[in-house]
C-alpha cells in the first residue's frame, strides 16, 4: 500500500501515480525535476522577444539596479509591476521575471513582489513570498504596502535590488 | 536439424507446442491463401508444396514425434518483427496485499520492412449522408471521398457506402478504372433521412468481405455526424464479428453530435480508434491522413490471446502509439492495431496481482499468444508465446521506474482521470465528478497544458448547473487527453 503523500488516497502497491488526485508517488523521482537550464530560458526569452519594459530612461520612472550583477532595468508604460521568476506550468506570470539574474538560486517566489506608482508615490508589496521581501534590511509584512524612496535597497530573499526613481 | 532441412513449425506459423487443433487450423489458412487457385506471385505453389509437406508431417503424430526428434533444443524462432518489453519493476514483493505491475510492449517493423512495397488495400467508406450531414460536412466528404478514389494505386480495391435509416452501395469494392463515372456518382449523394449506423455498417462489411484477403489491408472507415439509436449492440456484435476475419473499423465523429463513447468501443474492438473531427474543414485532412497510414501498414490485426491466471488481473490496457486509444479487454483474442512500417506501436499494460498469485520465486503474469498478418509476407508468421515472469523478492526495488514507464502512465492517469469522471456523471455523481475534473484541471496545468485546462474549467461550470457536459465538451476532453500522447512521442532513430 502506498498513501498519497497529496491526497492519503491508499494506493496499491506498485501504482506510480496516484489514482485519486494524479500525484506521483514517492520513490518515482524521475519526472518531478524538469532539466531546464537557465540558459535555455534565456533563450527562449529571447526567441519570444517578451515585450520587456522599454529600456530607453527616459521615460521609465523607476529603474532596477540588479546590485550582484550592476545591470539596470528601466522599467515604463505601466504604473505597476509584479516581479519574480518564470517557471513551467506556471498560471499568472510575473511582469519581470527575474530568471536571468540567478533569481532561483536568491530565493525568489514565482510571484514576490508587486511595485505600484500612485500619484507621487512609489509603494511596494510582498506578495506572501516564501523567503520574504526586505527593505533596507527590514523584513515587510506580506499583503501591506509600504513606500519606496530614491535609493532603497530592496532584496527579494537574497536578490538585492536598489531603487532607482526619477522625480514623479 | 541440418541447414537446408526444413522447419515445418515456422512453415505454418505455430509453436512447438502446438496442438492437432493448432496444427490443423494453421494449414488451412495457408492453404487458403497459397492454393494454386487462388495465389498468383510466381513461386507461391512451391510454398504450397512446402506447407503440404509440413502438414503431412506434423499431423502424424508418429512421424511428427520423428521429426522433432531431429529438431535442435531450443531453436530460436526467427520473428519479421522486432519486439521490445520494459516493466515498471524489476521484480515483485511477497505483500499481503494486491499490487500492481506495469508492461510496455513495444514491436516495431525491421530495417527491411521500412522498405516494402505497402500492401493493396481493400477499404469501404462508410459515409453518413443523414439530413444533419447537408451543407458543407457532405460536400467536404465527397470531395474527400473523390481525392481518395483519384489517389487509389491500380491494386487498391475501394467500395463506398452511404446510410441514412437505410445503406445504399454507392461503388461496388473492384478495381476501378472509369472513375470519371464513379465520381459522378459520389456528387449525386444527397443528404436525407435519420442516422442508424448499423445498416451502414453492415453494408460496407458486406463490400469488404466481398474480396476479404489476408494479403491486402482490410478495413472500414466509418465517417458519421449523430448519435444512432436502439442499434449500438448490433453494431457492436457485427464490429467483434468482423474483428475475427482480420477487418478492422476506424470511426470519425464530424461535430458535437454523435456518441463518442459508442464509437471508440466500436473501433477498439477491431484494433482501429476513433478520431474527432470539430470542424468540417477538417474532414479532408484527417481522412486523408487516415488513407495515408493505411497504406504504410507493415503488420496488420496485431491480436493477443491471454490465458486467465489464477490472481493475475489484466486491468486496463492502452494503446500510446499510433493512434492513442484504450485496448478493449472483453473480446479474446484482443485486437491491438498494426504496425507501421516507420513508427513502432506501443502497448502499456496494467496488471493487479493479488497475494494468492505470488507464492514461488517466480511469477507468471501473462501467458498468452501474439500474432501479427504481415501482408507482404506469403507464408504465415510465426506466433510468439509471450510467457512472461517476474521473480519475487522479500525486499521491495529501490532503482526508479524506467523513464518510458513513468512519461507514458503520467499522460494516461490524465486520460484515465477523464474517464473515470465521465462514468461518475452517468452514474449521476455529479459532485465527485466535478472534483476529479478539477484535478485533471490543475494536473494538465501543472504539466504546462493550459488551453486544455482552461476547456475543462469550462466544462465544470457547465457540469454545475445543467449536471452533464456540453456536448462538445466530453469530446474535447477526451480527444484532448489522447493528443498528449502524440506530443511526448518520439519518432526513434533506429541504430540496426
Amino acid at each position: 500500500m502506498i498513501i498519497c503523500s497529496n491526497c492519503q488516497h491508499a494506493n496499491v502497491s506498485g501504482t506510480l501515480f496516484c489514482v485519486e488526485c494524479g500525484a506521483q508517488l514517492d520513490g518515482v523521482e524521475t519526472l518531478t525535476t524538469q532539466a531546464i537550464t537557465q540558459d535555455q530560458i534565456t533563450e527562449e526569452l529571447k526567441k519570444k522577444q517578451r515585450p520587456e519594459p522599454p529600456s530607453s530612461p527616459i521615460n521609465s520612472w523607476i529603474s532596477l539596479h540588479l546590485m550582484d550583477s550592476g545591470k539596470i532595468l528601466p522599467l515604463a508604460s505601466r504604473n505597476e509591476f509584479t516581479l519574480g521568476r518564470l517557471s513551467e506550468g506556471q498560471p499568472i506570470m510575473p511582469d519581470i521575471d527575474l530568471t536571468p539574474y540567478q533569481a532561483y538560486a536568491s530565493g525568489v517566489s514565482r510571484l514576490h513582489v508587486v511595485i505600484k506608482r500612485e500619484s507621487s508615490r512609489v509603494l511596494i508589496m510582498d506578495l506572501g513570498s516564501s523567503n520574504g521581501t526586505y527593505l533596507n534590511g527590514r523584513r515587510l509584512n506580506p499583503h501591506v504596502e509600504e513606500t519606496l524612496n530614491h535609493g532603497d535597497v530592496v532584496a527579494l530573499g537574497k536578490l538585492k535590488i536598489q531603487v532607482l526613481l526619477r522625480n514623479i | 536439424m541440418s541447414p537446408d532441412q526444413k522447419d515445418y513449425y515456422a512453415t505454418l506459423g505455430i509453436t512447438r507446442d502446438a496442438s492437432q487443433e493448432d496444427i490443423k487450423r494453421a494449414y488451412f489458412q495457408a492453404a487458403q491463401k497459397l492454393h494454386p487457385d487462388k495465389n498468383t506471385a510466381a513461386g507461391e505453389t512451391e510454398l504450397f508444396m512446402g506447407v503440404q509437406q509440413a502438414y503431412e508431417v506434423l499431423s502424424n503424430p508418429k512421424r511428427r514425434a520423428l521429426y522433432d526428434a531431429t529438431l535442435p533444443p531450443q531453436e530460436k524462432i526467427d520473428l519479421p518483427y522486432r519486439y521490445n518489453l520494459i516493466y515498471s519493476r524489476p521484480n515483485l514483493v511477497h505483500l499481503d496485499e494486491p499490487q500492481m505491475l506495469y508492461l510496455i510492449v513495444e514491436l516495431e517493423s525491421p530495417m527491411e520492412g521500412r522498405r516494402t512495397l505497402s500492401p493493396p488495400l481493400n477499404v469501404c467508406l462508410v459515409l453518413d449522408r443523414s439530413t444533419s450531414m447537408k451543407g458543407e460536412k457532405m460536400d467536404v466528404v465527397k470531395s474527400t471521398a473523390i481525392q481518395v478514389l483519384r489517389s487509389l494505386r491500380p491494386q487498391d480495391i475501394l467500395s463506398v457506402v452511404t446510410f441514412s435509416d437505410r445503406a445504399e452501395v454507392i461503388i461496388p469494392a473492384a478495381y476501378h478504372q472509369e472513375r470519371t463515372r464513379l465520381e459522378a456518382r459520389i456528387q449525386m449523394i444527397q443528404p436525407s433521412g435519420a442516422t442508424e449506423i448499423y445498416q451502414g455498417l453492415e453494408a460496407g462489411v458486406k463490400e469488404v468481405m466481398r474480396s476479404i484477403d489476408s494479403k491486402r489491408i482490410n478495413h472500414i472507415i466509418l465517417l458519421t455526424d449523430g448519435h444512432t439509436y436502439g442499434d449500438e449492440q448490433l453494431c457492436l456484435t457485427l464490429a467483434s464479428k468482423v474483428a475475427e476475419h482480420g477487418i478492422g473499423i476506424s470511426a470519425m465523429g464530424i461535430g458535437q453530435e454523435w456518441n463518442d463513447i459508442f464509437l471508440d468501443v466500436l473501433a477498439t474492438r477491431t484494433g482501429g480508434s476513433s478520431t474527432f473531427i470539430s470542424e468540417p474543414q477538417e474532414i479532408k485532412r484527417l481522412l486523408l491522413e487516415k488513407f495515408n497510414a493505411l497504406a504504410q501498414t507493415y503488420a496488420d490485426d496485431i491480436t493477443l490471446e491471454l490465458n486467465s491466471l489464477e490472481g493475475v488481473e489484466l486491468s486496463y490496457g492502452f494503446r500510446l502509439q499510433p493512434d492513442p486509444a484504450p485496448v478493449n479487454l472483453d473480446d479474446q483474442p484482443m485486437h491491438l492495431g498494426s504496425i507501421l512500417q516507420d513508427t513502432s506501436t506501443r502497448l502499456i499494460f496494467e496488471y493487479i496481482i493479488q497475494p494468492k498469485a505470488v507464492k514461488s520465486e517466480n511469477l507468471t503474469f501473462m501467458d498468452g499468444t501474439l500474432n501479427v498478418t504481415i501482408a507482404a509476407r506469403p507464408l504465415p508468421v510465426p506466433p510468439l508465446r509471450m510467457k512472461l515472469q517476474r521473480p519475487v523478492s522479500n525486499q521491495p526495488e529501490s532503482d526508479p521506474p524506467p523513464k518510458e514507464v513513468v512519461q507514458a502512465l503520467s499522460r494516461l492517469m490524465l486520460f484515465r482521470m477523464q474517464e473515470r469522471a465521465r462514468k461518475e456523471i452517468d452514474k449521476g455523481n455529479i459532485d465527485l465528478a466535478t472534483r476529479q475534473l478539477q484535478t485533471l484541471a490543475a494536473n494538465l496545468l501543472s504539466q504546462g497544458e493550459r488551453s486544455l485546462a482552461q476547456t475543462i474549467m469550462l466544462e465544470v461550470d457547465h457540469l454545475q448547473n445543467k449536471n452533464t457536459l456540453s456536448a462538445e465538451g466530453g469530446k474535447k476532453i477526451n480527444y484532448g487527453t489522447r493528443a498528449l500522447f502524440l506530443a511526448s512521442s518520439n519518432k526513434k532513430e533506429f541504430v540496426s
